[in-house]
């Protein structure tokens, strides 16, 4: 949590007070410097990989526990309150090349992480109790925070990228709680989706 | 003095005027450095800077700075002054301490002051840490540790340091009492590398350690599987299937499981092979397992590149493999016990229960078949492990199956032979010993093909029977451990009875110990002889119960009250020994120890006196000794016999024969030839008795003048009754009064008394004839004669006109007269009165003779009453007196009569006052 806090917070925050926060980063010059702070290891595709299938065996277990947590209307209402209805949500052409996907990869796992983030605040606040779920969104932001490194390292070391432009969900600390629980609920439905379908092109 | 006192007073003011200023007062020096950590082994120096006002108030420059080291000054060779205000000090090779240095001054008056002080402190700077390696147990916080090195001596701190490639994580600082670890304050990110490192810094430096660079998920420890069931298969007793959970990464990393095995009651641990598990699964069949047998398992997984760490043991869990049929016969013998009735034997049949993993199952029952020659005879069906059946003198054959519930065991056949069937073919070179705590058994197989063979043992005791257990080995065994509870210190017999087609082979026995000891109780030994110089010692042995082992041998222990121990060794078949070279008439202590191969044990201690002479030592003396004396004393009664005249002469001189003596010539009424010698008087030389004399005595006229006659008398008395054992009146009534005696041992007698001898008056007639004639005899003794005889008108003696003849019958009268007293029933008031009267029958008879004499001789009757008077017993009698002499002379009579005596004794009547006229 104090990772999440620490690493993906400051970083929406920074993004936010950024001028043109939501939009997409521009990538990062082929020339430009891109530095890490030690080499990235060479079987960084098998790790993403395996990231993907780590969250792709829990992205359903943990839309349900989260529906189900909310409780009533969301377990019997999941198409209409947990449709992938997901507004800005970044693309991902499976059939780019690695560097496109890689690049793809990145934007979504910001995106997601980004929102992940916004759903774990919401979730300490609206359901305090459910530490359940609070430790499965931590683990699971915590692994799109090493799937990030990981697709970094790899732009970096690999294709020369230091930087990608990035765009986010909306900010939901201005709505109510049905509107929180809501969009949650829908960003989680997306995010079952969209990584079942990253866990296959990679 | 007064300067001494000056300035001490002076030093106490500034010294109390500093401590209650305090920071108020500038320092008069500094030192540089401030505080210093110095490396251990290197050169140190500090400078002492005095202060411009410090000197001139104190008048000192640094000529007068002395330095200490916890109080104790340092060398002035060590100081350099370098100006007037400033000295340093030097330390080289600095060991290892924690002191305080001070820079003093000398002032003026020898009194020192100290300005300034500093605290060194030496150590070592940190080594790299080495060995940095990290682990992941799942589910929890990553955990890394490493070497530290070697001891610093300072305050050294240990910082874990972890980054991604992308950015920095959270230092961990490893804690004072642990600071060869530290555990991440954030939770592992698996999938992305992260490098670690760990930097060690103190006051000397700083160092960091060789980074890592991994995968947390190549460092981790998953949580062990859980086992969720074991179960077995009806179609398959060998197989058994473990169901598991385990962690959730199995969904998208690959692992691979460790699956160990074994029965319930073993020990060790049976492996399924690695490369059955080398795949993420939930489940695994176990095959080739024992039916109906209890197994535990348990798993362990880790990642299936070896990566990481096995995670720890899952919990146990057991599950039971299906039955299946009985995989062996069971073992089978049979005991024959004896029968009262003809013709037929009791046989007991008996097994043993299958072991779990030959039975596979529980058996339900035994199923026995008897056969004899080849119809069958009889089925049992049997739950117990025995069978008992009454069976012909013929031979049978015995069949048994076990049975559960999927099938029966092979059946074990069993030959009883007939009554008079004759065993052979023992096994040979029967051998027994213990070994890995276990009583082995080996033998050579006989040279007849075997069946099988039946190992028989039981507890020798002396307390309690043979209980015998049993085994079977197979045919082709030759060497096998007794499978019982067995228990050491107590003697097996072992029996092996070799099986043939046709029956039992002789059995062959021996003794064994699982595990010897030293035996309980030693051996009593006691003595069977005793001599001068030996003694034989026996024992019993011991029992078997005390034993505890093979009796090896014995050690017999003796010894003197003060003299040195020996000892003998015996051997153990024997039960006595004999000790020679004893000393004689000397107090042994003997002991005996019975020894086994495991040790001793001392029995009680006995004790014996050897005899101060050999046995017939004393008769060789004694018997040498009698025969020396014996000889010499008959030397001696011959030389006396050589020489009788010549001792008579001394010691025993002639005394005169009254019988020759002349008082016949003073009796003018006396025929000489009375007064002759005895030959005259008894021609025939037999009268060896002595006449009764009956004296008639008148008690009316008493004479006073006679008692002193009456008194000489009674000494008479005294003196004869010792010679008249030849008389036969002694013991018999027979008158005791002095009697004239005809034999040479009467003139012995009387001889030898130096008394006068009165001669025996026979005063009665003959035949009722008065005695015609007085005979009076007279002692030639040189005495002076009584009174009495000088008046020879008191005696009234009477003369035996017949001689001899008329002495000898009368005497026999006597005789046979007491033989009377003594055999008739008629005279019982004679005995009674014998038995009433504590006079003894002699003082009887002279009572009686007294009266008589009475009767005869007034002169004696107030005498013999005085006698009455001092006889109590007497006294009882009486008035009766009287009358009991003339039952005496009546029953004599009768007595005669009755025995048909010679009817010349005719019986007297004695009338008081005088003779009866005849």
């Amino acid at each position: 949590m104090k990772v999440l806090a620490a690493g993906v917070v400051p970083l929406l925050l920074v993004l936010h007070w950024k001028q043109g926060a939501g939009n997409p980063l521009p990538i990062t010059p082929v020339n430009a410097t891109c530095a890490t702070r030690h080499p990235c290891p060479s079987n960084l595709m098998n790790q993403i990989r395996n990231q993907l299938g780590q969250l792709n065996s829990s992205a359903n277990s943990l839309f349900i526990l989260y529906y189900t947590a909310q409780g009533e209307p969301f377990p019997n209402n999941l198409d209409k309150l947990c449709g992938p209805n997901v507004t800005d949500f970044p693309p991902f052409h499976a059939n780019g090349t690695e560097k496109a996907r890689l690049v793809e990869l990145y934007r979504i796992i910001a995106y997601l992480g980004a929102s992940l983030g916004n759903i774990t605040r919401d979730q300490k606040v609206l359901n305090p109790y459910a530490h359940g779920l609070h430790s499965r969104l931590s683990a699971t932001a915590d692994v799109l925070r090493g799937l990030l490194s990981n697709v970094l390292c790899r732009l970096c070391s690999k294709h020369h990228v230091g930087h990608v432009d990035v765009t986010y969900g909306p900010d939901t600390s201005g709505k109510d709680v049905f509107q929180k629980k809501k969009l949650g609920c829908q960003l989680l439905g997306k995010y079952k989706q969209v990584i079942a379908v990253l866990a296959q092109a990679f | 003095m007064f300067t001494l006192q000056t300035w001490i007073v002076q030093a106490l003011f500034i010294f109390l005027t500093t401590e209650s200023i305090g920071e108020l007062i500038v320092p008069c020096a500094h030192i540089h450095p401030e505080s210093s950590v110095v490396q251990i082994g290197s050169n140190f120096t500090a400078v002492c800077v005095l202060k411009e006002k410090c000197m001139d108030d104190y008048h000192v420059t640094a000529d007068d700075i002395f330095w200490k080291i916890s109080r104790a000054t340092v060398s002035r060779d060590q100081y350099t002054v370098i100006n007037r205000t400033s000295s340093s000090v030097t330390f080289l090779n600095i060991p290892l301490i924690n002191v305080l240095l001070t820079c003093n001054i000398r002032m003026f008056g020898q009194i020192n002051r100290s300005v300034y002080g500093i605290r060194i402190i030496s150590g070592l700077p940190p080594e790299k840490p080495e060995n940095l390696s990290c682990i992941v147990n799942e589910e929890k916080k990553m955990m890394c540790q490493w070497d530290l090195g070697r001891e610093t001596h300072l305050e050294t701190n240990y910082t874990l340091k972890s980054e991604w490639a992308t950015e920095k994580f959270e230092d961990c600082k490893a804690k004072r009492d642990t600071p060869t670890s530290c555990t991440v304050n954030y939770p592992p990110v698996y999938f992305v590398n992260i490098e670690v490192w760990v930097e060690a810094e103190n006051a000397l430096g700083k160092v960091a350690s060789d980074h890592i660079n991994f995968d947390p998920i190549d460092k981790v420890k998953f949580n062990p599987p859980h086992i969720l069931s074991v179960n077995n298969s009806k179609e398959l007793s060998s197989i058994l299937k473990l169901t598991w959970s385990d962690s959730r990464f199995r969904s998208f990393i690959t692992l691979k499981y460790d699956i160990q095995y074994r029965t319930k009651d073993a020990s060790t641990w049976n492996q399924v092979p690695p490369e059955d598990t080398s795949s993420t699964r939930s489940s695994f069949t176990v095959q080739d397992l024992k039916p109906f047998t209890e197994y535990v398992f348990r798993i362990r997984c880790m990642k299936e590149d070896g990566k990481g760490f096995w995670s720890d043991w899952s919990e146990e869990a057991s599950g039971i493999t299906y039955e299946d049929r009985p995989s062996k016969a069971p073992s089978f013998w049979y005991k024959i016990e004896p029968s009262h009735a003809h013709g037929t034997r009791s046989v007991q049949l008996k097994w043993k229960t299958l072991p779990p993993f030959e039975a596979n199952g529980k058996i339900l029952d035994y199923e026995v078949t008897l056969t004899r020659w080849k119809s069958r005879l009889q089925n049992y069906t049997v739950q117990d492990t025995k069978l008992t059946v009454n069976l012909t003198n013929d031979r049978y054959v015995a069949t048994l199956t076990a049975r559960n519930t999927v099938g029966r065991s092979d059946a074990s056949v069993l030959t009883i032979p007939a009554w008079d069937f004759q065993a052979t073919h023992p096994v040979t070179d029967l051998k027994a010993f213990p070994k890995d705590n276990v009583l082995w058994v080996e033998w050579t197989a006989p040279s007849e093909p075997v069946n099988r063979y039946i190992l028989e043992w039981c507890v020798l005791s002396d307390k309690s029977p043979c209980i015998p257990d049993w085994q079977q080995e197979d045919g082709t065994v030759h060497r096998t451990y007794l499978r019982g509870n067995l228990v050491e210190s107590k003697c097996y017999l072992i029996t092996v009875t070799p099986v043939y087609a046709d029956g039992p082979g002789s059995p062959e026995h021996i003794k064994a110990y699982l595990k010897q000891a030293a035996p309980s109780k030693g051996p009593t030994v006691r003595t069977k002889k005793v001599g001068k110089n030996e003694a034989v010692l026996e024992w019993d042995q011991l029992p078997v119960d005390v034993q505890n082992g093979f009796i090896r041998n014995y050690t017999i222990f003796y010894r003197t009250v003060i003299g040195n121990e020996t000892a003998v060794n015996v051997d153990s078949s024997h039960t006595e020994y004999t000790l020679s070279s004893l000393t004689s008439d000397t107090l042994y202590m003997v002991r005996m120890a019975a020894y086994t191969d495991e040790g001793g044990k001392d029995g009680p201690e006995f004790t014996f006196t050897t005899p101060k002479f050999a046995q017939g030592e004393i008769e060789a003396i004694v018997v040498p000794v009698c025969l020396a004396f014996l000889l010499t004393t008959l030397l001696g009664v011959l030389f006396c016999f050589n020489k009788r005249d010549l001792i008579k002469k001394h010691i025993w001189p002639n005394v005169p024969d009254p019988s020759k003596s002349h008082i016949a010539q003073w009796s003018p009424h006396t025929p000489p030839r009375h007064f002759n010698s005895k030959d005259q008087m008894y021609p025939d030389g037999n009268f060896t008795d002595v006449s009764v004399v009956e004296i008639e005595a008148n008690d009316k006229k008493p004479f006073p003048e006679d008692l002193k006659s009456l008194d000489l008398f009674k000494k008479e008395k005294v003196n004869t009754e010792g010679h008249s054992s030849g008389i036969g009146g002694s013991s018999c009534m027979s008158s005791s009064r002095p009697s004239i005696s005809s034999s040479d041992e009467n003139e012995s007698a009387q001889n030898t008394s130096s008394t006068v001898q009165y001669s025996t008056v026979v005063h009665s007639g003959y035949r009722h004839q008065v005695p015609s004639v007085q005979v009076f005899s007279r002692s030639e003794s040189t005495q002076p004669l009584l009174d009495s005889e000088e008046r020879p008108e008191d005696l009234q003696l009477v003369d035996n006109v017949d001689g001899s003849d008329g002495i000898l019958p009368r005497q026999r009268y006597f005789k046979q007269n007491c033989s009377q007293h003594e055999t008739s029933p008629d005279i019982s008031h004679f005995e009674r009165s014998q038995q009433v009267s504590s006079v003894n029958e002699e003082d009887f008879v002279r009572l009686k003779q007294q009266q008589i004499s009475d009767h005869i001789s007034q002169p004696y009757g107030s005498g013999k009453m005085k006698m009455f008077q001092e006889v109590p017993a007497v006294d009882a009698f009486g008035p009766g007196i009287e009358g009991q002499v003339e039952r005496f002379e009546t029953v004599g009579m009768e007595a005669v009569v009755d025995e048909g005596m010679p009817k010349s004794y005719l019986p007297q009547t004695v009338r008081r006052g005088g003779y009866m006229p005849q």
